[in-house]
């Protein structure tokens, strides 16, 4: 991870469109963020997708970060994302159910494509838990805020963030046995 | 990856907000149990081709907002140019408008244009003194009638009536210039 010296030069340079800055950032965050693209789509090629919307968002965006926690505002960026490519394939499918479905055989596929069964078993799992409880699991371990910063990303009280989380993960935990 | 190792986050007092002791216990254990579940399965990583390609897509993006940023402002600096075009036809409408005609005065109705406007001083008061001299000749010419009138016959008035017509005529002459 980068030092926060490190990582204010970076965002300096990134603000002036300094190609090499946004390399860095890629190469910092590349990895996280296609670990939680991944666990929320169970897809690579999603993911691929994704993470290179992430990214060139980030060079459009850049200009309207006015500080506090970078990492917080790129896991604010990539949830939305995120959730766009839900809304889409919300609209091509007509229906949550059909898109359920989709998802899980999204997992089945990648779990044919993987061969590890351990990763496997976690992603199929994951597709058993709610968008919502899955995404909040993934901002949690990916981002590694604070439950105050999660709650504001994503706009709700503190109580809450914390419920979700302890309901989702005792849920994961039981299914995985 | 902990899912707090960097929020140093006590979340056995967070969890106390809101439960009591022994709940609060309970929550931390199941997220840490949730923690190590997750741990224990990694995510894939982006392929080395794809980040390469993310690379060259936010330098073809950057490429892009130069060239925006470029057209921009073009477009801003031939807008106040024509701002600043427009501005001065405008104040030199406004500077012909409020410019006054000299004042002439009344008798420039009658005297000719060439007389006021001409700059031959010399030459026009020779114009003048051959003028006067001209009218006192024609004033003691019809004094001298005038004087003989009451012995002058039929010749004399025709002689009274040429002299008129010479005088308007000598006078039409000099205003004509």
């Amino acid at each position: 991870m980068a030092k926060s010296n490190d990582l204010a030069r970076i965002i300096t340079g990134c603000k002036s469109g300094d190609a090499e800055s946004f390399s860095e950032v890629v190469d910092i965050y590349a990895s996280r963020f296609y670990g939680y693209f991944y666990r929320l789509t169970g897809n690579r090629e999603t993911s691929d997708d994704l993470l290179s919307e992430l990214f060139v968002k980030l060079v459009e965006k850049i200009g309207s970060f006015k500080g506090g926690s970078f990492e917080s505002w790129l896991f604010k960026m990539a949830s939305n994302i995120f959730y766009d490519y839900l809304r889409n394939k919300q609209r091509q499918k007509k229906s949550f159910e059909v898109q359920k479905s989709q998802f899980e055989s999204e997992v089945t596929e990648a779990e044919e494509q993987s061969g590890s069964e351990r990763i496997d078993e976690l992603q199929t799992q994951l597709g058993r838990l709610d968008t919502d409880t899955r995404e909040l699991i993934m901002l949690r371990f990916y981002s590694q805020a604070s439950f105050k910063e999660i709650a504001a990303m994503r706009s709700e009280p503190i109580g809450t963030t914390l419920s979700k989380l302890h309901r989702g993960l005792k849920k994961l935990q039981k299914l995985m046995e | 990856m902990t899912m707090n190792g960097e929020t140093e986050e006590n979340l056995r007092d967070l969890f106390e907000k809101f439960l009591n002791s022994e709940q609060a216990e309970q929550a931390v254990e199941d997220i840490q149990k949730g923690e190590r579940i997750l741990r224990g399965h990694t995510a894939p990583k982006p392929d080395g081709e794809l980040i390469t390609s993310i690379k060259a897509e936010i330098a073809a993006s950057l490429l892009r907002k130069k060239e925006n940023a470029f057209r921009r402002i073009v477009y801003k600096t031939m807008a106040v140019a024509a701002g600043f075009i427009l501005l001065a036809a405008i104040g030199v409408k406004l500077f012909e408008k409020g410019r006054s005609e000299p004042e002439r005065p009344a008798s420039d109705s009658i005297i000719p244009k060439a007389v006021w406007e001409s700059n031959r001083l010399a030459d026009d008061n020779a114009e003048s003194a051959t003028l006067i001299a001209e009218v006192e000749q024609i004033e003691s010419d019809l004094l001298a009638m005038q004087l003989g009138e009451n012995g002058g016959n039929g010749h004399e008035a025709i002689t009274e009536l040429e002299m008129e017509t010479e005088l308007i005529e000598i006078n039409s002459d000099f205003w004509k210039g």
